[in-house]
């Protein structure tokens, strides 16, 4: 308990420190309308969040990063849990998985445009591409990290296949599963923004952009700050799940 | 009848860089009840051996045993204690990890969770039920380790040098145990180990390795000392100069 409050109040300072270094460094070193200080980008923020727009906005974003991070995990838990367990599906596989994460979501904006447009499916649709690969590989090495006498040890307990995999094999993996839906999860902001910059009615991502275009800066900043303090808050929840999952038998996570 | 026999037990690995002989014509019958100690040097093939017996190796000449059935794969008839603690299941509690055999048995959770409290009980884990592997020290892991055996009922325990990592005063504590539980359990055992004094203060008989690679049988010394063994006695000195020669040869070959 106490470390816990020693954590939050060095997370306070931390921020705190953040925003007086932005202060000095807009107010002293730059001096100019095209980096505005913390306190008007504070009001413009309160102001768009009394006009229900930034809410708006987040919804948006977090509603896509949800539904396809879902969706990239639920395919690619049990992918990588087949590529680790089985060789002939890793070999069958392993070309697929090397072959698309080395092509950038980003990359795959102009695609998901031409094929599903620029409503949603086609953001559903890059969050789950940029969700799928990091959790197959890290799924998959977990599983290959899984130690021989836990397997044998289950086998001489009387083990059939099926508990081997289920009761060994799954929980054994669980940490590296986690950790791999937590890269996603960073993934995940670094692609919405991309993708709504380019192609989008609404979000985080076509705020900034429109914001650009009429040269709001403040809104500009806005956004940023929203980002940041939601990617912030989603990591903390992550961490927060995977101790609860797996920190009670692993204190190194 | 021999509740395992070992007859002429060879292995032969393969790899990339050739092949080499691991175990040679290994012979061996372990009685019910007995507690029979391997004793070599390091390489010499002897946890080869328990990995045959186990299942998780098959043998490349000869044959093994177990009840006049040929072993194929590993099986709930024959408990592990591995040297590690890799083997136990962290997500588990201690109570948890002993009762994994039973609930592979399709044991309800009480029943399992009852019995498991037994062997927690006789391993001298009470009050330890609720800990998770990582908050137990190395000396109670190994006795997870054997009450999670012992819960599933084997009809014999292979150990693998489960107190070599160990420290010393741990290590006499645990041996005295197992002992005791030995006692109370009446379990066939084959226990490897590269320590003497080890082999002497467990074993009603210690099988000697010849060195490796491609160690076999050189001799088997019967230990006919009472329980609890006192080990600067006369009668376990002798044993283990007896033991003691016979591996110095293979430590200092002429």
């Amino acid at each position: 308990m106490k470390d816990r409050l020693a954590t939050l109040g060095g997370f306070a300072v931390g921020f705190a420190l953040l925003f007086v270094v932005w202060h000095l460094a807009a107010v002293y070193l730059v001096h100019s309308v095209l980096f505005p200080p913390p306190a008007p980008v504070f009001w413009r923020g309160l102001d768009l969040i009394e006009d229900g727009i930034l809410q708006e906005q987040v919804v948006a974003s977090l509603r896509r990063i949800l539904q396809g991070f879902l969706l990239g995990s639920a395919a690619g838990i049990p992918l990588g849990l087949a590529i680790g367990s089985f060789r002939p599906v890793r070999v069958l596989l392993e070309p697929w998985t090397e072959f698309f994460r080395f092509i950038p979501a980003v990359a795959m904006i102009t695609v998901a445009v031409i094929w599903f447009g620029i409503g949603e499916e086609s953001k559903v649709f890059l969050i789950a591409y940029t969700t799928i690969f990091v959790i197959i590989i890290s799924t998959a090495a977990g599983v290959g990290a899984v130690a021989k006498d836990k397997l044998r040890a289950a086998q001489c307990l009387g083990a059939n296949r099926w508990q081997l995999f289920s009761l060994v094999a799954l929980p054994a993996t669980l940490p590296f599963i986690l950790t791999g839906m937590r890269l996603a999860m960073a993934n995940s902001f670094v692609t919405i923004v991309a993708a709504e910059l380019v192609a989008s009615n609404d979000g985080l991502g076509k705020m900034l952009w429109d914001a650009r275009l009429f040269m709001q800066v403040e809104d500009i900043f806005v956004a940023l700050v929203t980002l940041g303090l939601l990617g912030f808050a989603t990591d903390r929840a992550f961490r927060l799940a995977i101790r609860a999952f797996a920190g009670r038998f692993n204190p190194t996570m | 009848m021999a509740l395992v026999r070992l007859e002429g037990v060879g292995k032969t690995f393969r790899g990339k860089g050739g092949s080499w002989e691991a175990v040679r014509d290994f012979s061996l019958a372990l009685e019910e009840g007995e507690f029979c100690c391997l004793l070599g040097t390091s390489g010499c093939g002897k946890t080869t051996v328990l990995n045959m017996l186990a299942g998780f190796e098959p043998v490349t000449a000869g044959r093994i045993l177990l009840d006049g059935q040929p072993v194929a794969g590993p099986g709930a008839d024959r408990g592990v204690v591995f040297q590690g603690h890799d083997s136990l299941y962290d997500w588990l509690n201690a109570l948890d990890n002993i009762a994994f055999g039973l609930r592979l048995a399709g044991m309800g959770k009480r029943a399992r969770r009852e019995k498991a409290g037994h062997f927690l009980r006789l391993v001298g884990l009470a009050g330890q039920e609720g800990k998770h592997p990582a908050e137990l020290s190395g000396g109670m892991k190994q006795r997870i380790q054997i009450a999670r055996a012992l819960a599933a009922d084997p009809r014999m325990l292979l150990m693998d040098e489960p107190f070599g990592a160990l420290d010393a005063m741990t290590r006499a504590a645990l041996q005295g145990e197992l002992s005791r539980i030995w006692a109370e359990t009446k379990k066939t055992v084959l226990f490897i180990t590269h320590d003497i004094e080890e082999a002497v203060a467990l074993a009603t008989r210690v099988g000697v390795m010849t060195r490796g690679p491609g160690g076999t049988l050189k001799a088997v010394v019967p230990v006919d000392l009472p329980f609890p063994r006192e080990r600067t006695s006369d009668g376990f000195m002798a044993v283990f100069r007896q033991v003691h020669a016979l591996i110095h040869a293979e430590i200092h070959p002429q």
